[in-house]
């Protein structure tokens, strides 16, 4: 937004000091991302700064590094179909909680907007155990599962956003103009909200992909998710290798973020 | 004659048990071609009215007939209504031509008439030209015509107009007034104004509801709603006014407007005056007098005038309002001004007015709050 401030300090004396802290926090942010970066191009023996040479074996190590591959398969897939239940879940949920007054209604948007609030390990461990009986332990089911709970609240979060500043009564004005209810919610209420739905969609899938605990308990030992898999190289040996993965998944969430805003506007979807 | 297109009976809206309801027993009906204004302060059920009727809102008893069938159940996508909203509603992801053709597209109306139609409801509304143009671009007023070729190229069973006009300034309001007066007779749309603009409903409308407290109050033209009030609220309401409590003295003939007689009232303690009602009136009555239809001069005593004094005047350039203390009484009255002396407060005034100008509420009204 191009809003004018509402006054104009008259000598801005707070400017460079501003510019100087805005630094300050990027640096403090993203130097340990920087540090990867260097590293996985860094021809040291062990993961350690700072770099003695260049080197690309470390990228050209990962296609080979089987375990990785299997892991990507995983999580991409668990973050595939997680987006995808998350979404067809929280959407009408989030309508719902919008739009209609029933009696439970405060507690149904405590129980979907929980997860955010226990810590996961506390979550990955109540699932284990019921998984147990249901046979639900390393597998994607289970996996999912997991991942469905701990995302949920960020869609109906976001819907919920895009649902509040929408005016209902164009809603009202397609029905009138003779649109049936699956109708106005398929050309009317989807284009609207659509801004919350996908970044909501967008989170969801970046958590789950980047989701290391719940995968830990569920499934380690049968269906390890790259993040798993990334904590149990760094466990047996010391090499750049997980920091050049680092920089492809830095990579591939930069993607992700750059094709929205190309395609709609991140500010938009986030707004 | 025209045929009755709506009518509505009995219809009676609650929103929870206990609660007074918003629209009580209502009963109205409108004739094809019309527009027809429900006109009453916020809260009065006008636009619960409105929402019954186009379906968005279930009534909790009564009926809704339109062209002779029932609809009171009938869902809202089956009515075949347009309506533009108090918002206008535009669909935002969609441009102008998109918006206007969205209620074609629901009846699977052939694309080529589609588009045929589309383009004749813009140029109708003057935007032809805009049809690629997203409708956040467009201005108010814009916005507020798009919103009208929206609902009317449907060609629909009626229009509902929910507070149109209010989200435009003041000089945009006027024009768009006319224009959709003279869209809405030109499609002969029978047309339902929801709006608390008494200046709106008089000029536009062909019948007035007047509601209040979920009622209404009077249903009839603008002149009969301004001229022949029939209740105290509705004088009140649409319009200035003065009301003096009087007491039937005789009835003296027959009056200008037929069906009317003349009266001789008391208006206690200040003598005998002049005064048009139903026929056959006695006893205690109201009085309403507009501050134009008050005579008002400085100097003569005139016949039947009551001597005041200037309490207060406010100019407004072509007229001037002057408030005039009769005994323990004020009157409000407006005057034109003239390039001569303009009275002045603590001036003495003499006060009359023609006998048709001023009109006795029926008796029967019940119920002076306002």
């Amino acid at each position: 937004m191009s809003e004018a401030p509402l006054f104009k300090p008259r000598f801005n004396a707070a400017k460079p000091a501003f510019g100087i802290l805005v630094f300050l926090l990027y640096v403090f942010l993203l130097a340990p991302l920087l540090i990867v970066f260097v590293v996985s191009f860094a021809s040291n023996q062990y993961l350690s700064f700072p770099p003695e040479g260049f080197t690309l074996k470390w990228y050209e190590m990962l296609p080979k590094e089987s375990t990785f591959m299997e892991g990507m398969k995983v999580s991409l897939i668990v973050a595939v179909v997680v987006t995808l239940i998350v979404l067809a879940l929280g959407v009408p949920v989030a309508l719902a909680l919008d739009r209609f007054e029933f009696k439970a209604k405060a507690a149904v948007q405590s129980f979907f907007l929980s997860p955010l609030l226990i810590p996961s390990i506390v979550l990955a461990l109540g699932m284990v155990l019921l998984f147990g009986p249901l046979r639900l332990n390393n597998t994607y089911a289970g996996i999912i599962i997991g991942h469905v709970a701990i995302t949920i609240p960020f869609v109906i979060r976001t819907t919920l956003m895009s649902l509040a500043t929408t005016d209902t009564s164009c809603e009202a004005a397609a029905r009138i103009l003779g649109a049936n209810s699956w109708t106005v919610f398929r050309r009317v209420t989807l284009p609207i909200i659509a801004p919350g739905v996908i970044a909501g969609g967008v989170i969801a899938f970046i958590v789950s992909f980047d989701e290391a605990v719940i995968s830990l308990f569920v499934a380690e030992s049968g269906l390890p998710t790259l993040p798993v898999q990334v904590l149990r190289y760094v466990e047996n040996s010391a090499d750049a290798a997980v920091a050049a993965l680092s920089v492809i998944l830095i990579l591939i969430s930069l993607a992700v973020v750059v094709i929205v805003e190309r395609v709609m506007g991140l500010r938009k979807a986030l707004r | 004659m025209s045929e009755t297109k709506l009518s509505i009976v009995d219809l009676t809206k609650r929103y929870a048990a206990g609660l007074d309801p918003a629209v009580d027993r209502l009963n109205m009906q409108v004739e094809e071609g019309h527009l027809v204004a429900l006109l009453g302060p916020s809260g009065c059920g006008k636009t619960t009215t409105l929402r019954m009727v186009a379906g968005l809102m279930d009534p909790t008893a009564g009926s809704i007939v339109v062209d002779g069938k029932e609809i009171t159940h009938t869902p809202v996508n089956k009515r075949g209504m347009g309506m533009v909203f108090q918002s206008y509603a535009l669909f935002p992801h969609m441009n102008v031509e998109q918006n206007v053709a969205f209620g074609l597209q629901m009846r699977q109306t052939p694309k080529a008439e589609q588009k045929k139609r589309v383009a004749a409801a813009l140029d109708m509304v003057q935007l032809g030209h805009l049809g690629k143009r997203q409708t956040r671009e467009l201005s108010g007023g814009q916005q507020q015509r798009i919103a009208l070729a929206r609902a009317l190229v449907v060609e629909p069973t009626l229009l509902l107009l929910d507070e149109p006009l209010s989200n435009l300034d003041a000089k945009l309001r006027e024009t768009m007034r006319t224009e959709i007066r003279s869209i809405q007779q030109r499609t002969r749309a029978t047309t339902l104004f929801v709006t608390h603009d008494q200046d709106e409903a008089l000029d536009m409308a062909d019948r007035i509801a007047v509601m209040n407290g979920g009622l209404i109050e009077q249903f009839g033209s603008p002149t009969d709603v301004y001229e022949r009030p029939q209740t105290h609220f509705v004088a009140n309401f649409i319009g200035q006014a003065n009301f003096l409590d009087v007491t039937i003295i005789s009835e003296t003939g027959p009056a200008p407007v037929a069906g009317e007689a003349s009266y001789k009232v008391d208006v206690e303690g200040l003598g005998g005056f002049g005064a048009v009602g139903a026929k056959g009136l006695t006893g205690a009555h109201e009085l309403v007098i507009r501050p134009h239809r008050l005579k008002v001069t400085l100097t003569g005593e005139g016949h039947d005038a009551l001597k005041g004094t200037i309490e207060r005047v406010s100019y407004t350039g072509d007229a001037l309002s002057v408030a005039i203390a009769v005994g323990e009484r004020s009157f409000n009255a407006q005057l034109l001004t003239t390039s001569g002396d303009l009275p002045r407060r603590g001036d003495t005034a003499y006060l009359s007015w023609a006998p048709e100008d001023a009109y006795l509420l029926p008796a029967a009204a019940p119920g002076k709050a306002s």
